[in-house]
């Protein structure tokens, strides 16, 4: 076969996602590769201007539909900084729960979607299985199964419910149980490290020069998360450990995953516990009104009242399941908030696609996309 | 009764049938009807039709088994609502392809996009007529049944490549390139254990090597040959962990990907029938075929069509190994997958070709017992 161009996308298996990436290829070699996004860009951050604060949270959920607690976290960080707002302390254990939870699902959620992509058929509806157990955990504090709205400008909409700590504990033994299982299917698999090992190899200087973050620098061997490096929310009173491999591969990728699902496990123990002997309210007592309602009736409090609030900049980075996300939101003093705009870590890692994919086979490309954990909600917002 | 064949039987059926509605007509049309050559012809009809009918209804009911099978090693159910659990399920979906248009590609060569699955499907149907399901089933003494079977059915990596050229589109180009590499790289070995089989049987003839098998199954001594033969069955079945012509996280739907509606279930079925003709192949050569071993009660085996009913339970299991590894495995490269075929698979069954020929040269093993003389 001679040379040619093929479409992988916008409507094609391996890319989990509406996107595109135009492979050349001279039989089965990949010559070049060119990914092209944009099929699924919505303008969250323009819509974002002409919303309440707390209106944008809706569209958070929507950025990354796999990981929506982890973006309203990013977001909240963001505008509470440009609002001077402080929330109660546990309010930051609850989003931090929230946040490992989300990366408990969607690490699971990759795991599904990876090995589905190596011809791996059971252990896809085996994650699948599993991160049900996570939303069903999800549904009964939020009410919501993807699409959460938990968080607000000042705490989180409502407290856990009764007895919620020892079904969550429950879960984690599940899971912890399960992710040996997960292991022996792949690393325990001769033709899983055949497939795996050496493939879509990207060096942690080529990381550094793309601004690939996540699981993909730390599987290059560099130790850089930002709940370590940069604590937000309680992250700086659990005690967990950053998980790296040293492979900068396709199966290191993978390792790094499942230490991580372990370690979030592990933090999520600690914020259980914590959160059990420690009630308390869950949302900023002294907040303006327009804040906590944003139609509510025009009135002595009302936000149409609202008069000299304090202008502000907020920014903030977040270790979301994919990578560092970063937000930044300006307040002019009114309702809304004048400019958002978000980092996506997915965007800067596809972006890379060209160092980690040309030289390879195209029965590969679908397991290195696969490590890299595409969501393309997040990608084009 | 042990004289009684399907062909028999049908030709039996349209004898009393046609003698029954001649017998109200005159003499000249009745003389017609009742003329021998027109009685086996039609007899040859009804054979088909039946053999069509029961491979058909195999070949159902074995997506049914395999959805089942994938179901429970998959942590879920399967198939359950339309029918006794689940059974009619796919019969559903059948009609719901039957229904569907079939659409072409602007560009797709015509005749070979409609030629290319109609003779694979023919080709994998045509091998239903040569197998012996059972003592009374085969058509008649053909003597070289396992050479023809293994010819038809390497027909088929040449239409998978014609259909997939003409649909013009890259993927299914891909797909076919793949799958003609593959079956390729997969016939040698696959051949050259079956030798082994022969070897030791002294025949081409599946009636004859079925009874070679009743002093020992020959799982047990050319065990190197089984597991070459079902590695190379996988890959002519284009199962995982060997699917990569239709390889979906990469290649959409590989060499089919054009193909919907009616075409589309040709596919299908023909890749379970083959599935089939694969899983009937490993109980024929290794496996005794329709007979148990003689310390079984006669109990088991004097029943009506045990014969076929033993060779049943035996395909299915045998079907049920091939699931259980597409449950568990992932999917290998295509250079992997040459690599391994040329490289591994070939001295392998050399191997195996050569242990045949020790053993037949032995006569007797101390476990397995004595080889029978070569030619029965």
């Amino acid at each position: 076969m001679s040379e040619m161009w093929i479409n992988m996308g916008p409507q094609h298996p391996m890319t989990h996602g509406l996107w595109n990436l135009r492979v050349k290829i001279e039989g089965e070699l990949i010559l070049d590769v060119d990914p092209e996004m944009g099929y699924l860009h919505r303008g969250i951050e323009k819509i974002s201007e002409d919303r309440h604060y707390n209106e944008v949270i809706t569209l958070m959920d929507r950025t990354c539909y796999v990981a929506g607690l982890a973006w309203e976290h990013l977001y909240i960080l963001a505008a509470e900084d440009a609002l001077h707002i402080t929330p109660p302390e546990r309010a930051e254990y609850l989003r931090t729960m929230c946040d490992e939870f989300q990366r408990v699902g969607s690490h699971i959620m990759w795991y599904a979607a990876f090995v589905q992509d190596l011809g791996l058929m059971s252990p896809f509806l085996y994650g699948m299985r599993d991160r049900d157990l996570v939303l069903d955990l999800f549904q009964s504090y939020t009410g919501a199964r993807m699409t959460y709205e938990y968080m607000r400008v000042g705490g989180v909409r409502s407290d856990l419910p009764l007895g919620f700590t020892d079904r969550a504990r429950r879960v984690l033994d599940w899971l912890t149980a399960r992710f040996v299982e997960y292991d022996q299917l792949c690393l325990g698999s001769a033709i899983f490290r055949k497939r795996c090992d050496g493939l879509g190899v990207l060096k942690a200087t080529d990381c550094v020069e793309h601004g690939v973050t996540g699981p993909m620098l730390r599987s290059a061997g560099m130790k850089r998360d930002l709940r370590r490096d940069r604590p937000y929310a309680v992250y700086d009173q659990l005690d967990f450990d950053v998980a790296v491999a040293d492979g900068a591969d396709v199966t290191a990728r993978y390792l790094v995953r499942m230490e991580e699902l372990r370690q979030s496990v592990r933090m999520l123990r600690q914020i259980l516990d914590w959160l059990d002997r420690h009630p308390g309210p869950a949302m900023a007592e002294e907040l303006p009104r327009w804040l906590g309602a944003p139609y509510a009736p025009v009135g002595k409090e009302g936000y149409l009242l609202k008069r000299n609030y304090p202008k502000g900049v907020g920014f903030s980075s977040v270790e979301e399941p994919h990578g560092e996300a970063q937000a930044y939101v300006v307040n002019e003093g009114t309702e809304h908030p004048y400019r958002v705009k978000f980092r996506s870590p997915v965007f800067a890692n596809i972006s890379a696609a060209r160092q980690y994919l040309v030289g390879y086979h195209v029965a590969d490309i679908p397991p290195i996309m696969g490590s890299v954990d595409v969501c393309v909600g997040e990608v084009d917002r | 009764m042990s004289n009684l064949t399907l062909f028999s039987v049908s030709d039996l059926l349209v004898t009393v049938l046609l003698t029954a509605i001649a017998s109200i007509f005159p003499e000249p049309i009745r003389g017609w009807l009742t003329n021998p050559d027109l009685l086996l012809g039609l007899a040859c009809l009804v054979f088909g039709a039946l053999l069509l009918a029961a491979s058909m209804l195999n070949t159902i009911l074995l997506i049914w088994w395999e959805r089942k099978l994938l179901g429970r090693f998959m942590d879920r159910r399967g198939a359950m609502h339309v029918g006794f659990a689940g059974l009619l399920q796919n019969f559903a979906d059948g009609f719901k392809l039957f229904k569907k248009d079939t659409v072409q590609p602007r560009e797709a060569d015509a005749l070979g996009f409609y030629a290319g699955p109609t003779i694979y499907m023919v080709t994998s149907l045509v091998l239903f007529g040569i197998l012996p399901i059972s003592s009374g089933w085969n058509s008649g003494a053909l003597p070289l049944t396992l050479l023809l079977a293994l010819a038809v059915f390497s027909f088929a990596p040449l239409f998978i490549f014609v259909s997939a050229w003409s649909s013009n589109n890259k993927y299914s180009l891909m797909g076919g390139m793949r799958s003609a590499a593959q079956m390729i790289a997969y016939e040698v070995p696959l051949l050259l254990a079956v030798v082994a089989v022969v070897i030791v049987a002294g025949s081409f003839d599946l009636t004859t090597i079925v009874y070679e098998q009743q002093n020992y199954w020959f799982w047990g001594p050319l065990f190197l040959a089984l597991l070459v033969f079902v590695a190379g069955m996988l890959a002519e079945m284009e199962r995982i962990p060997f699917d990569l012509p239709e390889a979906e996280a990469e290649l959409v739907e590989g060499w089919n990907t054009e193909y919907g509606g009616m075409l589309f279930a040709f596919f299908m079925l023909a890749d379970y029938l083959r599935a089939l003709v694969g899983s009937i192949l490993v109980v024929l050569l290794f496996l005794g075929g329709w007979t148990l071993p003689t310390w079984v009660p006669a109990a088991f085996t004097s029943f009506p069509l045990a014969g076929i009913f033993w060779f049943m339970v035996k395909t299915y299991l045998v079907f049920g190994l091939f699931v259980w590894i597409r449950a568990s495995l992932p999917r290998v490269r295509t250079d992997q997958l040459l690599r391994v075929g040329w490289n591994r698979m070939i001295p392998l069954s050399l191997l195996s070709v050569f242990l045949a020929a020790v053993l037949v040269t032995a006569k007797c093993l101390p476990v397995f017992g004595c080889v029978p003389s070569p030619g029965g």
